[in-house]
């Protein structure tokens, strides 16, 4: 009797997640085509990520804007990171029930907020601040762009963080709490040793998230194709190069080296996600 | 009974949301001796217990009024005075729970932690208070070559004793049991009740129980709660001694 309905809505769900797998590969393999004829001129793709960029000498590497985005994000992740760890524990561990309430509301909507208003408060607020704090530059720099996305990306790790918090089984609280621990010892040696996954999780979204913006840095840290020196220096990101030579050209070889940079990025969201579970999996191991 | 007090409630009302739990008890617990209180369903009795140590107090919508001391290093504290310390006070008022609650690490690191949270950093006064408080409960021989596995891998009866030994570590005074073998077949229960009564010895236990055959077996005091028309009434039986 149940099996029949059962079995149709295994075939309906099966349905959106073949088809979600198939997106996925096909944009993998149409990067790859479309990218073909460079990896093919330029030799090997893995020649292409080390190379620089200098399209008047036939040299179409992208290394430049690997280094940028990996910097701007991982310097990003630095500074949310605590931010958002602080902002979580206030909100389910330490802070009054009604102004927990009150921020996350706040932190929800900070989530709806587009891209590109980051982007002008950037530009009109914190740029300006940077070029008089440091009297370097233009204040379009790394420091400038992951300040903002680090604002950009807390509230998804805010939210990851406080829901694993309130995971935590209230029984092992209560268990910690009869041992006579204060609540920085129960949240240090009972929630966070519980909710890792969830850190860990929330972390890798963000980092995602992070990696995968283009408003921020197109607008913030200058564009600059070069190997950056210091976080006060202009630099490129993948996704702004996409965006940037998309915008200009559509026959060239340098068009063709923004499926390189798509590839590129597809392959280190791949190894972060990657990464991540293998770690998960490994702790598992010992419980 | 001729034991001295240890500790005395005056006049204690509690209530969730105004709703009232126990209205006015007024009661006296003997040092090491077992005391066990019974009545039935939602008359307080588990909320009596979390009284003695202040654990209710996060408990959103709870209240309490009246007075209780317990008496440390021969005097009367007033637990809920503004001075006393709270992690002190759960320090030497332990507290076992109706369902095991073991943490999810290792049996070694579950009984070390009251430890940890008290600031004990030296390794081996640790690892000697763990064998000894797993001694104390009964504990050591099943689990003593596999301290490192978690301890949610025990049976029921033995994250019980588990849990009995992480209370006992900072050696309390006054152990709080809540209904410690409703959760475990007959034979845990029987091991359970054992070791209770040789902890006796060196803390004044206060139990809450539904069984009155096991109430029978190991109390020296029972209070019995009961609540009509908003009343909490509270009936003495002083188990007679055996010949």
């Amino acid at each position: 009797m149940i099996n029949i309905p059962e079995k149709a809505a295994e075939k309906l769900f099966l349905l959106p997640t073949v088809i979600s797998i198939a997106i996925t590969i096909g944009i993998f393999g149409f990067m790859l085509l479309l990218g073909l004829p460079l990896i093919i001129r330029g030799g090997h793709f893995l020649n292409l990520l080390a190379q620089s960029w200098a399209p008047g000498s036939g040299l179409y590497g992208i290394y430049p804007m690997i280094v940028g985005s990996l910097s701007i994000a991982s310097l990003s992740l630095v500074f949310a990171f605590p931010l958002s760890l602080g902002c979580s524990v206030l909100i389910s561990v330490v802070g009054h029930e009604v102004f927990g309430r009150f921020l996350r509301g706040v932190v929800q909507l900070m989530t709806g907020i587009p891209t590109v208003i980051y982007g002008f408060v950037g530009v009109f607020l914190l740029v300006p601040r940077i070029r008089e704090i440091f009297q370097r530059g233009s204040g379009m720099c790394i420091l400038s762009a992951s300040l903002m996305l680090a604002v950009l990306i807390s509230p998804t790790m805010i939210l990851f963080f406080t829901d694993s918090f309130d995971h935590v089984p209230k029984s092992y609280g209560q268990a910690a709490e009869a041992l006579g621990a204060s609540k920085g010892q129960k949240f240090l040696y009972v929630t966070l040793p519980c909710a890792w996954r969830g850190v860990l999780t929330g972390l890798i979204l963000a980092g995602g998230r992070a990696l995968g913006d283009t408003l921020i840095a197109l607008m913030l840290a200058g564009n600059a194709i070069q190997i950056p020196g210091s976080v006060l220096d202009s630099a490129r990101t993948l996704t702004s190069h996409i965006a940037l030579v998309f915008a200009a050209d559509y026959e060239s070889l340098e068009f063709k080296s923004i499926f390189a940079c798509g590839m590129s990025l597809y392959l280190l969201a791949t190894l972060l996600v990657l990464g991540a579970r293998g770690l998960w999996h490994r702790n598992e191991g010992e419980k | 009974m001729n034991k001295p007090v240890k500790i005395r409630t005056t006049n204690l009302c509690f209530s969730y949301y105004n709703h009232p739990v126990l209205q006015d008890v007024t009661l006296q617990f003997f040092e090491n001796s077992l005391t066990a209180i019974v009545g039935p369903s939602g008359v307080g009795k588990s909320t009596f217990l979390m009284t003695l140590n202040r654990l209710w107090e996060e408990i959103p919508g709870a209240r309490m009024k009246g007075r209780i001391e317990i008496k440390f290093n021969g005097s009367f504290h007033d637990i809920y005075a503004r001075s006393y310390s709270l992690p002190q006070l759960r320090r030497a008022v332990g507290m076992v729970f109706q369902v095991p609650n073991p943490l999810p690490m290792s049996i070694f690191k579950n009984i070390a932690l009251p430890l940890k949270l008290a600031g004990i950093r030296d390794r081996s006064l640790i690892s000697y208070k763990v064998e000894q408080a797993l001694k104390r409960a009964y504990l050591w021989e099943e689990v003593k070559d596999r301290l490192t596995d978690s301890a949610l891998k025990l049976s029921g009866g033995q994250q019980q004793r588990l849990c009995i030994a992480r209370a006992l570590i900072l050696e309390p005074e006054v152990l709080l049991v809540d209904e410690p073998t409703s959760s475990l077949d007959g034979k845990a229960a029987s091991v359970i009740e054992e070791l209770l009564l040789s902890l006796r010895e060196h803390c004044t236990i206060l139990a809450v129980s539904h069984y009155w055959d096991q109430v029978k077996r190991i109390a020296d005091v029972v209070v019995e709660l009961s609540n009509s028309h908003h009343q909490s009434n509270i009936y003495h039986h002083q188990k007679p001694q055996p010949v």
